[in-house]
């Protein structure tokens, strides 16, 4: 037995899980890459809880992770336009959560940003847009968490030989959301759980239109995660793409809204104008409004704007007919879908909805009412509709 | 440690080739700055009339930058390498940080310490001229800041967007860009305007670089601006950064719609024209005509 432990700690280290880890995983999902430098463990997870729900990361309190990362939205915010200490509005609509740490690549169309670690800079410290607010109040975040009765021990048992500084917060922050798994969708249960009757005969017929040559969904959005960013411990060559949906085309010459260009902001190539990394489809029924600059509002409006293969904009400083971008992907061809296929597919696309994700103690504010780190913080906006109140209506064509 | 081997190195080569007389220590050398805006000090809290093309009056709220790759060049013409100290606080490997702010007045985004000096060794010898790159080296700037040892730990000067740090930071208000940033202001939806309340910002660094693991440090755009001041002494002279000279011809009253505030170094912000070329980097398909920020004095 010792033997058998010996030989096999190394193993679970270069796998980046601590002794104590385990993944809650079923077995047709191979646990997400983990950096070297960051192994799991259970006190590195919790304590990036507390941290993702704390508004003492910025500036004045008001912003955690969590106002624009709310789980029962999958760890969205219900808004096309997140916003910041200032008040900015964010010009790219909040991420998805579940299943994070299986992207390559993070944020919407940045492809330096490839570790979690990292892109908990962006919000903490950006400026254009501010969000949290943190550029030149580090010293000050430091020592309210330095002063909270929880975080010394915390810290501690997370990481050994750290203090409370940026590489602990970072590297909690980036544990707690390689933690959220998503994958017991009725969905997971019917395709992978063996449960024929998980989903209804509409779910079934949508999942078929979904993965048909016709509508050609699956191309960009297929892989257990929903979408072709992809990479895990038996895949670890990362695979990833970013598309140009045909959302916009200014000036007929394929141009996206400045502030807004995606890729191309990061490479300068004019053919990656408008790409866009294709977002999981995990729990989509709850993360509306839709794309990257939340411009669609209903998954029925989505599929009409696939259906249409682009969007056209007739007046305004937006106009341009998105269908004719010369950037788009060659898989928008677009396809006529009846009303019953419509409401077929939309109820594939609520099949992936996840409800013990989105209930998941384990992932839950972790801070009683009247805590100093929630006291200020301002939460997701109350008033979202439910999702199947919105997703019912008619595909109609987007503005 | 590779620097110190180098170092050891060259000095056990010039002990056998010449003899010990060679063989002398390292003199110790200080390039002194001086934070200026035309011919009068940077201070927090200023204000300076008569900046950039619209002879703006305006009060800067941050004044900091990175130099690396410092060489002196000798009386002969050539160019030695100085090997900064390594001081645990504004000096990593060969590159420093120059901070003319102390964090009053509206210098909200700085630190209270403050330095003015380059502090290191060169070879004993004669030296006329210095030659440095206003940056941070390619191999120091995608590295992980989280860990990243001081000065390249500032969050203010992290430029994570873009995968590395802010080479150099200027802020600025003036009447036509005032500076109202400010916490927990009411949301409006769809305003775009927050970091607006920046004012005019300088924000100068590497940008459209390609990915990698770990990263490449190959960018597009550089933006490390290389600087020489020829005939430079450092027992007499002095680099100053002239702010004044670096924004001439810079409008800082208004700021092209749908780019950051000011200058951040976006190619397609006509704002960063012609601050660019006054750093003597190429912008718009322009070649700079020389930097004209830092002079000798």
């Amino acid at each position: 037995m010792l033997l058998a432990g010996l030989l096999l700690l190394p193993l679970a280290m270069a796998r980046g899980e601590a002794p104590g880890w385990r993944w809650q995983l079923p077995a047709w999902l191979p646990p997400p890459l983990v950096p070297a430098d960051n192994p799991m463990s259970a006190a590195k997870v919790e304590l990036g809880r507390r941290l993702f729900y704390d508004g003492r990361l910025s500036a004045d309190g008001t912003v955690a992770c969590s106002t624009c990362h709310a789980q029962r939205l999958a760890f969205t915010d219900g808004r096309a336009h997140p916003i910041g200490v200032t008040g900015e509005a964010h010009p790219r609509s909040a991420m998805m959560l579940a299943n994070v740490g299986y992207q390559p690549v993070l944020t919407w169309a940045n492809p330096l940003v490839t570790r979690l670690e990292h892109q908990a800079l962006l919000p903490l410290f950006g400026e254009a847009p501010v969000e949290m607010g943190l550029a030149g109040q580090q010293a000050e975040m430091l020592a309210r968490l330095a002063a909270d009765a929880d975080y010394p021990a915390l810290f501690a048992a997370a990481f050994p030989a750290g203090g409370i500084d940026l590489a602990g917060i970072t590297r909690a922050l980036a544990a707690f959301q390689r933690a959220l798994i998503s994958a017991d969708a009725p969905y997971d249960r019917y395709r992978q759980g063996g449960q024929a009757n998980a989903i209804s005969p509409a779910a079934k017929r949508g999942e078929a239109l979904f993965f048909s040559e016709r509508l050609e969904c699956f191309h960009c959005h297929g892989g257990p995660h929903f979408t072709d960013s992809v990479a895990h411990q038996r895949k670890p060559l990362a695979e990833y793409g970013f598309h140009n949906t045909g959302l916009y085309n200014l000036g007929r010459n394929g141009g996206y809204p400045p502030g807004g260009e995606g890729l191309v902001e990061h490479t300068g190539e004019p053919r990656d104008m408008g790409h866009f990394r294709a977002p999981s489809l995990r729990n989509v029924a709850v993360t509306a409004p839709y794309m990257h600059d939340g411009s669609i509002a209903t998954l029925p409006e989505v599929i009409a704007h696939y259906a249409a293969g682009g969007r056209r904009i007739r007046r305004g400083p937006l106009a341009g007919d998105g269908a004719r971008n010369p950037w788009k992907s060659p898989f928008l061809p677009g396809f006529r879908l009846s009303q019953r296929e419509v409401t077929d597919l939309v109820a594939f696309l609520e099949s992936l909805t996840d409800q013990g994700f989105l209930t998941n103690p384990a992932y839950a504010d972790p801070w009683p009412a009247g805590h100093p780190a929630r006291v200020r913080r301002r939460e997701v906006l109350a008033a979202t509709p439910a999702p199947a109140a919105r997703q019912r209506g008619r595909a109609v064509a987007s503005p | 440690m590779t620097q110190f081997r180098t170092w050891l190195g060259s000095l056990l080569l010039a002990g056998c080739l010449a003899g010990p007389a060679l063989a002398a220590d390292p003199q110790p050398v200080t390039i002194r700055f001086a934070g200026m805006v035309g011919d009068q000090p940077f201070a927090c809290g200023q204000s300076y009339a008569g900046l950039g093309a619209r002879a703006s009056r305006a009060t800067p709220s941050d004044f900091r930058f990175y130099v690396s790759g410092l060489e002196l060049i000798d009386t002969a013409g050539r160019a030695v390498p100085v090997t900064l100290a390594q001081d645990g606080v504004w000096q990593h490997a060969d590159v420093a940080l120059l901070d003319f702010e102390n964090r009053s007045g509206p210098c909200l985004t700085g630190t209270v310490e403050t330095n003015d000096s380059i502090r290191g060794t060169v070879p004993a010898g004669s030296y006329r001229g210095l030659r440095f790159t206003l940056g941070v080296p390619a191999a120091l700037n995608h590295a992980d800041a989280t860990v990243a040892a001081s000065p390249l730990n500032l969050g203010s000067l992290f430029w994570s967007w873009q995968g590395g740090y802010k080479f150099l930071r200027i802020d600025l208000a003036s009447a036509g860009r005032p500076q109202t940033v400010r916490a927990g202001e009411s949301p409006r939806f769809g305003d775009m305007a927050g970091s607006h309340r920046l004012g005019f910002a300088v924000h100068i660094g590497s940008t459209m670089c390609a990915p990698g693991t770990p990263p490449s440090g190959d960018c597009r755009n550089p933006n490390r601006a290389a600087v020489e001041l020829a005939g430079f002494d450092p027992a007499r002279d002095v680099v100053v950064a002239d702010m004044r000279a670096l924004l001439e011809g810079v409008n800082l009253e208004v700021n092209q719609p749908n780019t950051p505030a000011g200058c951040m170094s976006s190619p397609n912000d006509g704002d960063c024209d012609p601050l660019m070329q006054n750093l003597g980097l190429a912008f718009g398909g322009r070649a700079s005509s020389g930097q004209r920020f830092f002079r000798a004095r």
